[in-house]
């Protein structure tokens, strides 16, 4: 039998907007869930998806990639890597781990959005794919951690970081529901696929699988790049609706939304990846600095894409280039003071190699943070221990829920952005910041930080050990130095050599 | 300030390194004469790149691998790709609409 080619029915077979009998065309995509914004469903139908999969097409080339990432997993199990790893890579595992395999679980769900309630015939096609690979993504990123849960209490985060109240699974879900679980599926389609999955997922997924490889973690390399080659399909999903969009005289609309998910993912992204790649990973597997990084797949190639929709650059464009070379830092030196807070090992990261790396990378870093650094080194080298570690909590943004940083010492720029709204004084760490809870106030207006839950008594006693028993971290998974402070030693010589 | 990156024309596909991404490498300088290809290798993929056009040929992908490839199985490696993107059983387009 002469097999007709999928190109001639294709499209066809998906036109699925029949002519609903037994209720309305509004009670079937109610405009809160569906986000047609009342352009006609004959004009949705335009919607061309650049990806076209068919079902059997996509269970094929699924099974094929599920054989690799399974048979890397096997081959390499008995080679024990994680035995001889760094501990600061070991930390970067586990943080990714715990940070996103349930928000793959919740990408499920916006691709189920879509896959219902778009008006786009090819749109439901695709996200019906997408949703099966949001599952697979949950799934492949709680099996792989889970095989190490008998070594160390801190892989089962994998499973519980998003259930908890630890502060950044709560920064994690205070994004992933702005973005996925509260949005009609047009604007979660512009915000998850587009601004979030073809922009910043290459950062964690592809950038980071580089200095797997160069770490030899040959398994995370192959798992994260695998993943990813089914984001840049789905993703695809979002570029025809802000075509349309625009088409329709709606382009403030897009820009607005993707400005949004553009600062958010970022400052997300600042805490998460930032210290990651320029102080977990060890300095002779870095591929590149997250700077450099940031500069190729965010500045370079998503950016790139924005102005070939015909959209604009965001309108803090110019602050966040000027961000690439500082928040991070400031994030690092925060997640490393709270240790005690994260459920992986903060590697400091600030050996006198690793400094002249950062200053190379990020010139100015001694005169700013590492000046932060010295204080910290010195408190070891003296062994005031108690003086590297919290006693109170820090200020804490309420729209990225992560802390306000800025830069310390000589380039000092350290400020809260305050708003009152309703009787409630909200901060902020940057404009941006201020401005995307300005966009929607009621949106965001009831949450309370994890300094508003503190301050509210609702952490008893009200202290750190009450700070940590809200946040369900037991002993064994409170974070400690990756090290356990042996980093400093070399400092300690440094300092005999000196006296002596 | 960091330079502004963004004001590029490069489009390409991204992909995870082995026999598939050394083949588009390969297949990628036949199938698009007289333009420069240029590859940047970070281990974990090749990032191939060329300038606001380029194309990859299935019938190419077959005669660089010695082996038959359907043009689909291209996203097993595909990780990710600059500019935009068509497909068919022929060839994958890399393209953008504006020139900057
Ligand atoms: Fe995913
Ligand atoms: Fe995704």
């Amino acid at each position: 039998m002469a097999m007709i080619e999928r190109t001639e029915w294709y499209d066809l077979l998906r036109a699925t907007n029949w002519t609903p009998k037994y209720v309305t065309e509004d009670e079937l995509f109610p405009e809160e869930m569906s986000g047609h914004r009342g352009i006609p469903i004959e004009d949705w139908e335009t919607y061309d998806e650049p990806y076209k999969v068919t079902y059997p097409e996509y269970v094929e080339i699924q099974r094929e990639k599920d054989a690799g990432a399974y048979s890397v997993k096997a081959a390499l199990a008995r080679d024990k890597f994680l035995e001889r790893a760094d501990p600061g890579w070991i930390s970067i595992l586990q943080a990714h781990y715990g940070a996103l395999a349930l928000a793959e679980y919740g990408a499920i769900v916006g691709e189920a959005r879509m896959a219902r309630f778009s008006k786009a015939p090819g749109n439901r096609n695709m996200a019906t794919f997408g949703m099966m690979d949001e599952t697979r993504h949950a799934q492949l990123q709680l099996f792989f951690p889970h095989a190490n849960c008998k070594l160390d209490r801190k892989w089962d985060w994998a499973h519980k970081a998003l259930h908890t109240n630890e502060w950044a699974a709560l920064a994690g879900r205070h994004f992933f529901e702005d973005i996925i679980h509260s949005r009609d599926a047009i604007s979660m389609g512009i915000m998850l696929t587009f601004a979030f999955e073809t922009g910043f997922t290459n950062m964690q997924f592809l950038g980071l699988a580089a200095d797997a490889a160069e770490a030899g973690d040959h398994t995370f390399s192959s798992l994260i790049s695998s993943i990813q080659t089914d984001e840049s399909r789905h993703a695809q999903q979002g570029g025809p609706m802000v075509k349309l969009l625009v088409e329709k005289g709606m382009k403030a609309d897009a820009q607005r939304l993707i400005d949004i998910a553009f600062w958010r993912s970022w400052k997300l992204f600042s805490v998460l990846t930032g210290p990651m790649m320029d102080y977990y990973t060890p300095m002779e597997h870095r591929s590149q600095s997250f700077k450099e990084f940031m500069q190729e797949w965010i500045v370079g190639q998503f950016e790139r894409s924005i102005l070939d929709m015909g959209l604009d650059k965001p309108w803090y464009w110019d602050q966040f280039l000027r961000d690439l070379d500082e928040t991070h830092h400031g994030m690092h030196l925060g997640v490393w003071y709270w240790r005690p807070t994260v459920w992986w090992n903060p590697r400091a990261g600030v050996n006198p190699d690793e400094r002249e790396w950062l200053e190379e990378k990020y010139p100015g870093w001694n005169d700013t943070f590492g000046k932060c650094w010295d204080v910290i080194i010195d408190n070891l080298v003296n062994d005031r221990v108690e003086q590297t570690l919290p006693e109170t909590l820090p200020l804490v943004c309420n729209m990225s829920n992560i802390p306000i940083v800025g830069t310390p010492a000589d380039g000092w720029n350290v400020k809260d952005y305050p708003l009152k709204y309703k009787d409630r004084l909200y901060h902020f760490g940057s404009e941006p910041d201020r401005w995307c809870f300005e966009q929607e106030p009621e949106r965001y207006a009831d949450h309370l930080s994890f300094v508003d839950r503190f301050l509210a008594g609702m952490m008893e006693p009200m202290d750190l050990s009450g700070a940590l028993k809200y946040m369900s971290l037991a002993p064994g998974e409170i974070g400690e130095d990756a090290y356990g402070l042996a980093w400093a030693d070399i400092y300690k010589e440094m300092a005999h050599k000196k006296a002596g | 300030m960091s330079q502004d990156a963004s004001l590029n024309n490069m489009v390409g596909p991204i992909v995870r390194a082995g026999e598939v991404a050394d083949a588009v490498a390969e297949a990628m300088e036949i199938d698009n004469p007289g333009k420069e290809v240029i590859v940047d290798d970070k281990l974990a993929y090749l990032r191939i790149s060329v300038e606001d056009e380029c194309i990859l040929r299935k019938e190419t992908m077959e005669e660089v691998l010695g082996h038959s490839f359907e043009m689909r199985e291209l996203e097993i490696n595909l990780s990710s790709f600059a500019g935009k993107i068509e497909n068919t059983k022929d060839y994958v387009r890399f393209y953008f609409e504006r020139h900057l």
